[in-house]
């Protein structure tokens, strides 16, 4: 998996994709490669999960071999300007700018293009071994990665349409570029994630990595009827909770594509804390 | 007859459907004419209450009398808007322009401004004692109550004024002669007149700006009015939204002093009681220790960070126990809010 240079982490919202974006950095950063890990849309997730305050545009180090940084729309749009159409640096851009926003919020795929555009760009800038994205939930996975071919198709041919053209072939590209779909088995997860694997085989704008089931509980050896004899208690209680519990996550395992799991993490109170475990589960799993 | 509104909000995943339709059951209970307003996903909450399909009119819910449910067709309010906002013609010219479409799924305040033009009018009908609102999971909840100023900013903004002029211009006008060398620029890098494009329907767009915002003024009124109702569970991400609510929302909304932690586990779970039953094996017993310690530290952590979420915006905190199943009837749901009492308070006299 830390073959590629380029992964987008996405699942409910909910799931847990951004600690497990957060692990994935940590276990290539132990690894010896340098990570570049990407919130494309607030990075709130990923500065709890890595312990660190509120991200900026610009890459800042907050672990040994991991910098990180948000996307945000207004530099984002600035620099696609600049730096991937060539806007000369006279133009008046912010004039530009301006006209672009009330675009932005209304053409299709604008804002999509120009969000996606700053992970494309640092691959090809090439300044780290792999770029971990916290990608959006799924409800807007494939309007963020359909933008490209959706701008191709709508703008006549020019230096957007080149550009927007370069972009989908780097996704499309699965020898560089990869998607991990994280889910807990659970019955709206599961069922999101089918319908987006049904979506990808339609539609394969990314090649998929891997599915990862998180938040997995293990099996309680506990006989059921060992557990009808039980005196009321917490004992009892706190047995008939993990057992019902993973019976109804088996279910929904039992839908899925065998994949990695990472464990339910009982008790750890920071996000902090959960990141790194799971890099070492991580590190077994890999 | 005025109509008491609670909103509940919360990010995806909480329960807020569930809970939306057992406060709806609650109150019909309590003699009072109801009606439940959900979102997504709406097929859950007729399941509940064994209602067949839900649309944007309210359907009677056959097994409890005096309540009815009704789901937000985001399409359909938005097409409803249109007209309502603008001259025929106009409508017609936005209904059929891609730029439109793309606004309505894009924009992310026009899905939850639909909603609450549809709340508006659930109020206005005067059908009904109470009213519950399902708010959409976009933002947490918070896009609700920001939508009617985002899209009022949007269509009567300085951007806006800018590309078309001061004056609501008609039809073809063209663009206000400062903004013409930008707009060239722009269709240089763009590769063509696709600003132009655009900006023949933004103007569309503008003549909808007085219709818009006298209506966004009359939902922000109706926002404030209402009981706010904020869910989360003791996970990061719904704690993460939840917060957004407390810190971003001040004015916008009623004034909330509670936040409601669903699917929580008991707090007794926390003891070292003593396993009684001489006659379990050793490794069964070892097994049920270990089990209760693992969950143990789990009711700990969860118990600690909504004590530090309830502190630091000084909320009342009532907790839901988590269920084993989700409610599939009317009396399950009203079960729900049985085993939280507190909840049940929240509903109007």
């Amino acid at each position: 998996m830390l073959e590629r240079k380029l992964i987008f982490v996405s699942g409910k919202g909910g799931v847990g994709k951004s600690a497990v974006a957060a692990s994935l950095a940590i276990v290539a950063a132990r690894r010896g490669l340098r990570v570049l890990a990407i919130g494309m849309v607030d990075g709130l997730g990923l500065a709890e999960h890595f312990a660190t305050e509120k991200l900026a545009y610009a890459p800042r180090g907050v672990r040994p071999g991991i910098d990180a940084l948000a996307v945000y729309r207004e530099e984002a749009l600035d620099e696609y300007l600049r730096l991937q159409l060539h806007v000369p640096r006279a133009a008046p851009t912010k004039v530009l700018t301006r006209a672009l926003n009330v675009l932005a919020e209304t053409a299709p795929g604008i804002r999509e293009i120009v969000t996606i555009g700053k992970p494309i760009y640092e691959l090809w800038k090439g300044g780290y071994d792999l770029v971990l994205v916290d990608a959006p939930p799924l409800g807007q996975l494939f309007s963020y990665l359909r933008a490209p071919s959706a701008i191709a198709d709508l703008v006549p041919a020019g230096p957007i349409q080149k550009q927007a053209n370069h972009m989908r072939d780097s996704i499309a590209d699965a020898t560089t570029t990869s998607l991990v779909l994280v889910t807990t088995p659970e019955e709206l997860p599961v069922l999101e994630t089918m319908e987006t694997l049904d979506r990808l085989d339609v539609e394969p704008v990314v090649g998929l990595e891997t599915l990862v089931v998180n938040r997995l509980l293990e099996p309680l050896e506990v006989p059921k009827n060992v557990l009808a004899t039980l005196p009321a208690g917490p004992h009892s209680a706190a047995a008939h909770h993990h057992l019902a519990t993973h019976s109804q996550q088996q279910r929904w395992l039992d839908a899925l594509p065998p994949s990695p799991q990472l464990p339910y993490l009982f008790g750890l109170h920071t996000a902090g804390e959960v990141a790194e475990q799971l890099g070492d589960v991580w590190d077994e799993i890999i | 007859m005025s109509t008491k509104v609670v909103v509940i909000t919360g990010g995806g995943g909480v329960g807020k459907t569930t809970l939306s339709a057992a406060l709806a059951v609650g109150a019909a209970r309590r003699n009072l004419q109801t009606c439940v307003v959900t979102v997504d996903p709406a097929k859950r909450l007729a399941d509940a209450l064994g209602v067949e399909t839900l649309g944007n009119h309210p359907t009677a819910v056959a097994n409890q009398p005096g309540l009815w449910a009704a789901m937000l067709d985001v399409s359909a309010s938005w097409e409803a808007m249109v007209h309502r906002h603008a001259a025929p013609e106009v409508a017609e010219r936005l209904l059929a322009d891609p730029f439109f479409r793309t606004l309505a799924d894009r924009f992310p305040a026009a899905q939850s401004y639909a909603a609450g033009e549809q709340m508006a009018e659930h109020i206005e009908s005067r059908r009904w004692d109470l009213l519950v609102v399902d708010t959409p999971p976009a933002g947490g909840g918070i896009d609700f109550y920001a939508a009617p100023g985002r899209m009022r900013e949007f269509i009567g903004g300085r951007l806006l004024r800018w590309l078309t002029g001061a004056s609501i211009p008609g039809r073809r006008a063209i663009y206000k002669v400062t903004a013409r060398p930008a707009l060239k620029l722009a269709d240089t890098v763009l590769g063509g007149p696709l600003l132009e494009e655009v900006a023949d329907f933004l103007m569309d767009l503008r003549s909808l700006h007085d219709g818009i915002s006298h209506r966004a003024a009359a939902i922000e009124l109706h926002l404030r009015r209402a009981t706010p109702i904020v869910v989360t569970t003791a996970y990061p991400t719904p704690m993460r939204e939840a917060r957004r609510f407390f810190e971003d929302l001040p004015e916008k909304a009623g004034k909330s002093d509670t936040v409601v932690f669903n699917k929580q586990l008991p707090a007794t779970w926390t003891d070292s009681a003593a396993l009684r039953g001489a006659e379990i094996e050793a490794p069964i017993r070892t097994a049920l220790r270990d089990n209760l310690t693992r969950w143990a530290a789990e009711v700990r952590r969860q118990h600690d960070i909504k004590q530090q979420f309830a502190a630091r915006h000084e909320l009342h905190m009532i907790e839901v126990p988590w269920a084993e199943s989700a409610p599939t009837s009317v009396d399950a749901l009203a079960g729900l809010l049985a085993s939280a009492p507190e909840l049940e308070e929240h509903l109007p006299a």
